[in-house]
């Protein structure tokens, strides 16, 4: 697609995915800025429309809409201030982190302005979603072999993580929440030194 | 609306994603950056496949791959989120001082 | 096949119109329907008596709540109507005329549903209300729960097709509907389509247990314009299903859109009258069989189907 509706488009999404993306970061409402990265994401899935990527982009959307409103749930659980209603700075190490954060987009986008990048044009832009299905079916069916068992693995190992029944009851049964002071004896020693008054069993 | 056009875009993103990685004190935060980087790296390539690949079906695959990537860090990482937080009371980076006990 | 596509201009004005007109249509055949099932002995009227509702739902009081979030509240219904407009665009109304039949039609169609559970939950957190907020995040576990219904089911749609544009789904609907040979598909798109409106069994977000929930703080023209929204959506949801199971505009002497009006009208007739005898299905309840027997049947429904393609 060419011409200068599209490279307007492309400029509008392109400033609005960097500018809510700075955005989600800079909230106080943590429901905000969930949403915030999902208009990011929108963004970003509009311009591969553009640029022709037309199952990707309406993919992105689809994907990131449910990864997000997962996240919000995520974050009005273990964020406080999930509605911004009191203002909040929740940031360590800033200025490294503002040095980082500009020295590696600069850095990229130098490897990207001197660097002498080659230039193929798109060879059949009708036929992009049929060879993107002949190539998963093809010749990538063995990645995605590979990363369906490893998207199982992943939802076996989160529940795994998470799950509050282990295979002998209750998962956290016999356990004790942790020190709230960091310089006291941790609770695993305590529970591990023998207890002076407990009968031993008997013997053979 | 060239290659390089895409790719400083995508640095951008990639740039205020590793700033919120590293700035961020809630997991869930650190979470949002990387989502924020793995978004300009799957634009990225998306803009090499069109401009610099002539339309390799492969480009759309790495693209796909990424995607991958990102729902599996999503998930374990809010499965580690929720761990933690059972075991140490801590959702920010600074609630947890070491890796064990 | 080139996707068809109309005048951007004229897109819109048929755009309105068929949302505008598919949310009255629906209204009525709620009021009609609901009149019949209850016994009414003039159901045939209350169509007209329905505007009384409206007009006493104008004088709703509406809450004003400590540090609602003003921003998400109104963003909430514009971005449903917003995607019901964009869910319409993908489909095909006639021969020919579509206002964007996109190559990626059933994606598009999975993203608006996604979009619109979105706009729920914002619709219920932005009030800043306890009640509201628990209907958001009812909505939120109920519609993951179908999300992944709608789109096995629509890509068993597409494999007949060989094309995720809806187009060539009622293009390849011209020897036999997809309602004969995929009997599995309507039953569960119904589950979806009654979901993503929260309609009837799974109005669970606004049901009434929670006294009607995201729509609690919402007063007058608000709400008005969030029934009106749901109506809409259902109407667009009725042209999905004739389009994908029924044949959409296929169909001898009468002109393509007519078929697809009447086809329409009697599935969401159908939708309102399961509204009406179908009580609220307990959320626990819906999602374990979402889950464990809902979806296990999608996953036997696509095998069935790309069995049948291949053989």
């Amino acid at each position: 697609m060419t011409g200068w509706p599209v490279d307007v488009a492309f400029w509008v999404l392109a400033v609005g995915a960097v500018w809510f993306g700075w955005r989600v970061f800079r909230t106080d409402s943590m429901v905000r800025a969930t949403f915030a990265l999902l208009v990011s994401f929108l963004d970003v899935g509009a311009i591969m429309v553009l640029l022709l990527a037309e199952y990707l982009g309406v993919a992105l959307f689809f994907m990131m809409a449910v990864e997000m409103t997962v996240m919000a749930i995520f974050m009005v659980a273990y964020m406080m201030n999930p509605a911004g209603l009191n203002p909040m700075q929740m940031v360590h190490q800033p200025r490294v982190a503002v040095v980082a954060g500009v020295l590696a987009a600069a850095g990229l986008a130098a490897v990207a302005w001197f660097a002498d990048l080659p230039s193929v044009a798109l060879v059949a832009p009708q036929d992009t979603i049929r060879e993107l299905g002949l190539e998963v079916m093809g010749e990538s069916m063995i990645l995605m072999q590979t990363a369906g068992i490893t998207l199982l693995a992943t939802m076996i190992g989160a529940v795994a993580l998470t799950a509050a029944h282990g295979r002998f009851g209750e998962a956290t049964s016999g356990s004790r929440p942790p020190r709230l002071d960091p310089d006291a004896e941790p609770v695993e020693q305590e529970m591990a030194r023998p207890d002076p008054h407990a009968h031993h069993g008997g013997h053979g | 609306m060239t290659l390089v056009a895409v790719l400083v875009v995508a640095a951008a993103l990639i740039g205020v994603g590793v700033w919120g990685v590293l700035s961020q004190q809630s997991f869930v935060m650190v979470m949002m950056g990387f989502e924020l980087a793995l978004n300009g790296v799957m634009l990225a390539a998306a803009g090499a496949w069109r401009f610099a690949a002539g339309g390799e079906p492969k480009g759309q695959v790495l693209v796909i791959v990424a995607l991958f990537v990102m729902a599996i860090e999503a998930a374990i990482g809010f499965a580690l989120v929720v761990a933690v937080y059972r075991r140490r009371q801590a959702d920010t980076t600074e609630g947890i001082a070491t890796m064990e006990r | 096949m080139t996707p068809a596509t109309l005048h951007p201009l004229l897109a819109v004005v048929v755009g309105g119109l068929v949302l505008a007109g598919g949310a009255v249509v629906v209204g009525a055949l709620d009021a009609v329907v609901g009149a019949a099932v209850a016994g009414d002995p003039r159901p045939a009227t209350a169509g007209v008596r329905a505007w009384r509702r409206v007009v006493l739902a104008w004088r709703r009081p509406g809450t004003v709540t400590e540090r609602p979030d003003l921003v998400l509240w109104v963003v909430a219904p514009a971005a449903y109507v917003g995607v019901a407009a964009l869910a319409l665009a993908v489909l095909p109304l006639g021969d020919g005329i579509a206002i964007a039949d996109v190559r990626t039609g059933i994606v598009v169609f999975g993203a608006v549903e996604v979009l619109a559970m979105v706009a729920v939950f914002l619709h219920g957190w932005a009030a800043n209300s306890a009640l509201a907020l628990v209907g958001a995040y009812r909505f939120v576990a109920e519609s993951l729960s179908f999300l992944l219904l709608s789109m096995f089911v629509l890509i068993a749609a597409a494999l007949p097709a060989e094309s995720m544009a809806f187009g060539e789904i009622v293009a390849s609907q011209q020897g036999l509907w997809n309602v004969v040979r995929q009997p599995l598909g309507l039953p569960l798109f119904t589950v979806v389509a009654l979901g993503t409106t929260f309609w009837g069994p799974l109005n669970l977000p606004d049901g009434a247990d929670i006294a009607t929930g995201t729509s609690l703080e919402v007063g007058g023209p608000a709400y008005i314009a969030w029934q009106v929204a749901r109506r809409a959506m259902l109407a667009v949801y009725a042209i999905a299903t004739s389009v994908v199971f029924l044949g959409g505009h296929l169909g001898p002497v009468l002109p393509g859109p007519v078929w697809l009006a009447l086809k329409s009208v009697v599935v969401a007739s159908g939708f309102v009258w399961l509204g009406h005898r179908v009580g609220r299905v307990p959320m626990d309840r819906f999602v374990r069989v979402a889950w464990t027997v809902l979806l296990p049947l999608s996953f036997l429904h696509l095998a069935v189907t790309g069995a049948v393609v291949l053989l």
